[in-house]
């Protein structure tokens, strides 16, 4: 019987004392720790979310004053002219255009040498430059108010900032500093009157610019051809529209009134569908979302729509008809291309691919593909092949294990019934991981619209929307990118200021949109995934 | 003649099978561009790179690329003849030739001195936020594989976890600014940078060790809890002995991953240019994790963005990408070859 007790020392016996800790025995502390680091990932989500919008919501309280600003100092009202004298110089280039393409005329079609072409060309020139200088009263007036209202603004701010300091200074304890902070109010109504006092001689101006233009317009000269003529003739009528144009900025002048509130959805609308991003300028700064977002759109989609052919039919050859060697040499290749860094990949394009699409675009041989020949070396073209090089590893290697998971019957059932090997990847292979394709370039896209140091060094970092009316030259376009944005000027951003907090709001953008994108790619596979069995 | 002589099952031209060889072709051809790009950007940078990085003379290896700092180039005629140096370098030939002293000289930042400030700071960065990713994730992978019951918790953990996966870095970029840089008020530093990278790379390592941990057996686990383990002696003896070698294999292309990245550590670990080591001028432990550092993928940001490119700077370009490359593909390389190896090893 004693050699059936057990050994005093043995700690593997059921009947040992169980240590407890807050009732807790070792094992469940053990669940516990392992549980709390699997919620990491879910903390970390919310946290993500949290601090975006903690930093980044502040934003459209600092749009909406912006825009308030922006109004009540006036400066919305000496845009009202800028416009006009803006779209008056739109005019002026198509005649430097019209210009152009005269004198391409003498000098190609009629071999007249450059310097009597040019002789040729002063009447014209006489015209141009009688029709161009019509607009000197208006930029006067426009030069002078855009002084006026910039001091308003300054003044304004100055005495914001003022504020701000008083605040602080109260909030410290400092009432008699605080009450040393001389904080000069700004009176809107008398400041803006300067302003608004200038619309009689506006209207007087407007009625002169209208009349010179037309009086310019006759001196015009004849045109030598039927299509230079059809030119000047729509330059004619672009004349007329844009003097009809004039009483509606005189109305919207005579309406205008500094003390309308801005709507408190302007400052969400502002940005949403805002045409123009342009900070620290000494006018007014502009936080619109849309020329980044469309710069990032057309990038993607130039990557996707080299890397899906691509990555797909790798994916098909490899699992479907490439022999179990070449497998096993391609799969690790593609692997080792995801490993790239995309820094490197960005360099590449900097110092080699960029040039080299250039020099390809600058070819005789190749005039006739749209958009060639291009001057800029960094577009949207050039950050479209590398980030097809970064798409690619993702939906070749997703769109594989889709095919992957095609059931063997199927190929086999196709087989029997006599179909070739295409026609069995074509009508049943495919069709039945279709979903997982789907989801494969879906995340590719992801993949592609988070991508930063590829298009910061490679799209061209020029902010604007690009120019859909060029066709398909429009990927030789330099553009800015959401992600871009954010790696280019968050290093040298006030922290709190507008522009931060702007930065932070794209970035918020950034990741909903990487959320809804992997969602949609686990719903798809999700939904149409084919029963197997 | 030939088509009378043709067996009956051998394969008959037709239009069906010309369409299939077109076909066949050109997805092979896709495949091959592929790898034909890969190999193009490789072998770019590897052959203007080993330039830089390898000499013709003893020791073949360009030493003062990989033990200096990088400072800035000087070009200069003197006496006819046409000199680059180092900015240290300059001084001192000033100081011996004192006519020299107003010579007319370009100068190109960074293009000179080396990148060894660069390959210490990445190796940090990668040391520290591998640590922290592996013992998050490891331990995350444990609860999932051996704890977790199917359930709503559950749930929402793979949730998170695949929707981390799609993240943008510059997100984390942001994030890793505000919580750790801004809130916690750790500044631009090597903590700051690791805890950044690590939740980064989280659901990588996260899904590799899940991945190995389901491959044990469940005989193992069985085996161990008959004879009387307890769980948890059960998961430390019998399941992550066997899962181990495969986690940190999956886990080594996470470190490429990190190793990798520049957008994340762009506002929270790195700096464009510091003349201190890591471990020079502390005066206190924190210090060293409170401190930025110069990596290398930040180093090849700023020099193929911020400085001219021509003969001069080319060199220092191609070299620190060279470097770089090398380092992120042996990584990406031996955990490949591991992971062949290990697939072949345990057969159960």
């Amino acid at each position: 019987m004693d050699s059936l007790r057990p050994a005093p020392n043995s700690d593997f016996l059921v009947n040992k004392k169980r240590v407890r800790v807050l009732g807790l025995s070792f094992d469940d502390a053990v669940k516990i720790f392992f549980g709390g680091n699997a919620l990491v990932s879910v903390i970390v989500l919310a946290l993500i979310t949290y601090f975006l919008f903690q930093e980044g919501f502040g934003f459209f309280g600092q749009n909406h004053r912006n825009l308030l600003t922006y109004r009540q100092a006036g400066l919305e009202y000496v845009d009202y002219i800028r416009t006009q004298e803006s779209a008056h110089t739109a005019l002026t280039r198509y005649l430097s255009d019209l210009r152009l393409r005269q004198f391409n005329y003498a000098t190609l079609e009629k071999n007249i040498s450059p310097s009597a072409a040019n002789e040729s060309l002063v009447a014209f020139d006489d015209f141009a430059a009688l029709y161009g200088d019509a607009v000197e009263p208006l930029r006067g007036l426009v030069s002078e108010l855009t002084e006026q209202s910039t001091a308003i603004k300054t003044k304004f701010l100055v005495a914001e900032d003022k504020r701000v300091e008083r605040q602080q200074l109260t909030t410290e304890g400092k009432i008699a500093e605080a009450a040393a902070v001389k904080i000069e109010t700004v009176d809107f109504a008398l400041e803006v009157k300067a302003l608004t006092g200038t619309l009689p001689a506006y209207k007087e101006l407007a009625a002169e610019f209208a009349k010179k233009l037309d009086a310019a317009l006759v001196t015009a000269p004849a045109m030598p051809t039927p299509e230079l003529k059809n030119r000047l003739e729509r330059f004619r009528q672009l004349n007329s529209d844009f003097i009809a144009t004039f009483p509606a900025t005189t109305r919207s002048l005579e309406t205008w009134d500094y003390t309308r509130a801005v709507p408190w959805y302007q400052a969400f609308s502002a940005f949403l569908f805002g045409r123009e991003w342009l900070t620290a300028s000494f006018w007014q700064d502009w936080y619109g979302i849309v020329p980044l977002f469309m710069g990032s759109l057309m990038v993607s989609l130039v990557a996707l729509l080299l890397a899906v052919p691509m990555g797909v039919g790798a994916a098909i050859y490899v699992n479907q008809i490439a022999s179990a060697a070449e497998q096993r040499f391609i799969k690790p290749c593609i692997e080792f291309i995801s490993a790239i860094p995309s820094v490197v990949l960005g360099f590449f394009g900097i110092a080699v691919l960029g040039q080299l699409l250039r020099w390809l675009s600058q070819q005789d041989a190749l005039a006739w593909v749209p958009g060639f020949p291009f001057s800029e070396r960094l577009n949207i073209l050039t950050a479209g092949c590398l980030l097809a090089l970064i798409a690619v590893p993702t939906i070749f290697t997703l769109a594989e294990d889709a095919l992957q998971n095609v059931p063997k019957a199927f190929k086999e059932a196709s087989f029997a019934l006599g179909a070739t090997r295409l026609q069995t990847i074509i009508k049943i292979v495919v069709p039945a991981s279709l979903s997982g394709i789907i989801s494969a370039v879906l995340l590719g896209l992801g993949r592609v619209i988070g991508e930063t140091m590829v298009v910061l060094l490679c799209a061209g970092n020029r902010i604007a929307i690009p120019d859909f009316t060029a066709g398909l030259a429009v990927v030789t376009q330099p553009v800015h990118t959401m992600t871009g944005i954010i790696a280019q000027e968050m290093g040298e951003v006030v922290r709190g200021s507008i522009h931060y907090r702007a930065l932070f709001v794209v970035g918020l953008g950034l990741f909903f949109l990487s959320l809804a994108i992997n969602f949609l790619a686990q719903k798809i596979v999700n939904k149409y995934r084919i029963s197997i069995g | 003649m030939s088509a009378l002589n043709r067996h009956i099952l051998q394969s008959q031209p037709s239009a069906a099978r010309r369409w299939e060889a077109a076909a066949v072709w050109l997805f092979r051809s896709a495949t091959y561009v592929i790898l034909l790009c890969g190999a193009l950007v490789f072998g770019t940078i590897v052959f203007k790179g080993s330039k830089t990085v390898f000499t013709t003379t003893a020791p073949f290896i360009n030493v003062a690329f990989f033990t200096e700092a990088p400072e800035s180039l000087y070009v200069f005629e003197y006496q006819g003849q046409k000199r680059e140096m180092g900015d240290r370098e300059f001084r001192a030939f000033k100081a011996q030739h004192p006519d020299a002293s107003n010579v007319k000289s370009e100068s190109y930042v960074y293009s000179a001195g080396g990148i060894f400030p660069c390959i210490v700071g990445t190796v940090l960065l990668v040391l520290g936020s591998m640590f922290i990713a592996l013992t998050l994730g490891v331990s995350a992978a444990v609860y999932l594989s051996e704890y977790a019951t199917q359930g709503r918790v559950v749930t929402a953990i793979r949730l998170a976890i695949l929707n981390l996966a799609g993240v943008p870095s510059i997100v984390f970029g942001l994030f890793g600014l505000g919580l750790f840089v801004i809130y916690l008020d750790w500044n631009v530093s090597l903590i700051a940078g690791w805890f950044t990278l690590a939740l980064m790379v989280l659901p990588v390592v996260i899904t590799a060790s899940e991945e190995s941990l389901k491959s044990v057996p469940k005989g193992f686990r069985e085996g161990s809890l008959a004879l009387g383990a307890t769980k948890w002696q059960t998961i430390r003896k019998n399941v992550l002995p066997y899962a181990l070698p495969g986690i940190l294999t999956s886990s080594i292309l996470g470190i490429a991953r990190v190793a990798g990245e520049t957008a994340p550590i762009m506002f929270t670990a790195a700096y464009v240019v510091r003349d201190k080591l890591p471990w020079e001028g502390l005066t206190s432990v924190s210090d060293f994790f409170f401190q930025g550092v110069m990596a290398l993928p930040y180093h090849i940001y700023v020099v193929s963005s911020k400085i001219p490119q021509n003969e001069y700077t080319e060199r220092v370009q191609y070299g620190t990408a060279f470097v770089f490359l090398m380092i992120v593909a042996t990584i990406a390389t031996s955990s490949i070859l591991l992971r062949n190896k290990l697939r072949n090893r345990y057969k159960w």
